[in-house]
């Protein structure tokens, strides 16, 4: 599909500029959360008519110039946008608002150190002082990137993850931390006042989101059909980039409560021999938060660890990941690093049984497993990517 | 009563880029298999490193987080005296950089080492990205006789003085930069580019910096988990040469 895209642009390398001219919205950029973003904010968006926004995570150059070559002509365009590539697709596309929810450790084999990203963002921001910025006060490291411009709208987005942003980001001070605020006594930098503020409350297996407006509006999220902290979070950081581009707010959250999967995420989906809800996690900071929305032990769940290039070669994050919540069940551990998970399992005090191929009709999986009606699969890209095509293309014996 | 071994792990939130908390969990989980008492402290930026410690391990992290953990170390002083009070050290990546005499910034300028290992550290060509493969010396370690596998991923060429030994010797990746050497040794100080972790991918380096700590030999204890993660790595790296 994005094959499209990589031809438009050999014909035209200007391709991306020819084709934005002002109809973009929106670019979404964040290690974790990019997709579900989008396509949070362009199904709240839909509400003023058709959006042009990729339907596959397609992320690259290519990917934006296929989302808008292939939208409804003239269509308003709410892209995502990988971290490394979005200083140039700013720069080419010109979009009204942009959204940096969070940066953290992703694929250290190929990506750059997380410092240095934000040292590209910062620059970009710098150079683009036209855009709207909507980016998250709670990450230190993505609030660095942004605070050069005036445009700007500050949420309280969360973050669960601070093992990337321990210091300063400038002065390599160690940041103070309670538990809403952070600060750096080396530089003086803080957390900005934000204007939105998100409150997630869990108690006795029930949750409620609440996004909070500058003007303490309350919009309830707890109908979101995406689950987790993250997505409400998620849901959020776009409620305040409907809320600058002049949408419905009480709409857009109805519209956007009508997601339920994103691009094979949270599907529920035959897998050979077994009925799993697909779950994808890339990297630490993701996996720690997917933890939480599995259901509790002694459910058994299967987990897939790959390392070929689109995961990132090197696995070591495994032992970033607090896997220890998972214990009291029995974890299938699969995928071609399933040994290093294994291993990981094994420190943690989890259970784990190896399993090359836990959907084969004759896999050696234990009776807990084969008892419930569907069961969570948290895989890594390429796993997940597999198993998602499988079940479109309906190749997989069931 | 046996003695607790006392583990200090330095500065896990600027040395960690890299999944090495592994190492400490591995330290850890062997020493239970071994029956020795082990406890952990997790050292932060800020507060004191201890200078009793029986094992120090010191993980990789990115330019600026390196350049504030050397800093710290050199104004508390704690960790020289440990190693003079005969503590093992295992140091990793950034944290074996640390150890050496100099090593460069964020901006490529030589930055002052610990100076408790003799090694200097400048630019490799390109960056080192990949599976690791050495062997360890006859010379070294009684206790570490496996081959040594994990992950490399740095920047650093790494120059070995006449004061310490190589660690092991490069069969398949990078190492320390000069073709054969991998890591370096002086006494009971380790340092070395395996990630991985290291102590998860090899248990015999964990059992002798346990060994050292207890002063005791202790024999191998083998894991089939363990065991088939080393096989499946090795047999990748041959496959893939």
């Amino acid at each position: 599909m994005i094959i499209g895209g990589t031809v438009a642009l050999k014909l035209s390398p200007h391709a991306l500029e020819d084709l934005a001219q002002g109809r973009v919205a929106a670019l979404v950029s964040a290690t974790n959360g990019k997709t579900s973003t989008t396509r949070l904010l362009a199904t709240a968006m839909s509400q003023g008519g058709p959006i042009a926004s990729p339907t596959t995570g397609a992320n690259m150059t290519e990917g934006a110039v296929w989302a808008l070559a292939t939208g409804a002509p003239g269509a308003q365009a709410v892209l995502e946008v990988d971290e490394a590539y979005l200083p140039r697709i700013v720069k080419e596309t010109k979009p009204k608002v942009v959204l940096l929810a969070n940066l953290s450790r992703d694929q250290l084999d190929r990506m750059s150190e997380v410092a240095m990203l934000a040292r590209k963002w910062r620059k970009m921001i710098e150079e683009n002082p036209e855009v709207l910025i909507i980016a998250n006060a709670d990450d230190p490291i993505v609030v660095f990137a942004a605070e050069k411009t005036k445009k700007i709208v500050w949420v309280s987005a969360g973050q669960a993850w601070t093992a990337d942003s321990s210091v300063c980001p400038e002065c390599g001070t160690l940041l103070s931390r309670d538990e809403k605020t952070w600060s750096c006594s080396g530089c003086g930098r803080k957390r900005p006042t934000p204007s939105w503020n998100f409150e997630w409350k869990a108690a006795q297996g029930k949750t409620t989101a609440t996004a909070i407006s500058p003007t303490g509006e309350k919009f309830d999220l707890s109908d979101l059909n995406l689950p987790g902290r993250f997505n409400a979070s998620n849901a959020t950081m776009a409620l305040a980039a409907c809320s600058e581009l002049g949408y419905n707010l009480p709409k857009a959250v109805e519209l956007m409560s009508t997601v339920s999967a994103v691009s094979g995420r949270y599907a529920v989906v035959q897998s050979g021999a077994l009925k799993v809800r697909l779950l994808l996690a890339k990297n630490p900071a993701g996996w720690s938060e997917l933890l939480d929305i599995m259901p509790p032990a002694p459910t058994p769940v299967i987990v897939m660890i790959n390392s070929n290039s689109a995961d990132g070669r090197d696995p070591s994050w495994l032992w970033d990941v607090p896997f220890e919540r998972l214990a009291g069940r029995t974890v299938i551990a699969s995928g071609n690093r399933r040994r290093d998970l294994a291993v990981r399992l094994l420190h943690a005090g989890v259970d784990s049984v190896v399993v090359e191929d836990p959907f084969a009709p004759d896999a050696d999986l234990p009776d807990s497993v084969r008892a419930i009606d569907v069961i969570d699969c948290a895989a890594t890209y390429t796993a997940f990517q597999k198993i998602r095509v499988g079940a479109l293309e309906g190749e997989v014996d069931a | 009563m046996s003695k607790t071994v006392k583990i200090a792990s330095i500065y896990p939130t600027l040395l960690g880029t890299y999944g090495d908390g592994g190492n400490v969990a591995a330290l850890r989980h062997i020493a239970a298999l071994h029956g020795i008492t082990v406890s952990v402290e997790e050292v932060s930026p800020g507060n004191k490193v201890p200078a009793n410690a029986d094992i120090y391990v010191l993980g990789g992290g990115e330019d600026t987080a390196q350049s504030a953990a050397a800093a710290a170390l050199h104004a508390s002083g704690a960790l020289a005296e440990g190693v003079k009070n005969g503590a093992a050290v295992l140091s990793i990546c950034a944290g074996y950089q640390i150890l050496g005499h100099t090593f460069l910034d964020a901006e490529g300028k030589p930055s002052a080492g610990l100076g408790l290992l003799d090694v200097t550290t400048d630019r490799l060509e390109k960056r080192a990205v990949g599976e690791l493969v050495a062997h360890p010396l006859s010379s070294g370690p009684a206790g570490i006789s496996a081959v040594l596998t994990g992950y490399e991923n740095h920047g650093g060429f790494t120059h070995l003085g006449s004061g310490v030994e190589p660690f092991a010797s490069v069969t398949s990746g990078i190492g320390n930069g000069d073709g054969t050497t991998e890591g370096a040794i002086n006494g009971r100080v380790i340092g070395t580019y395996l990630h991985g972790p290291c102590l998860v991918r090899n248990p015999q380096v964990a059992e002798q910096l346990l060994s050292w700590a207890i002063d005791r030999k202790l024999e191998h204890i083998v894991e089939a988990e363990v065991e088939a993660l080393r096989k499946e790595r090795l047999d990748f790296v041959t496959k893939n040469r």
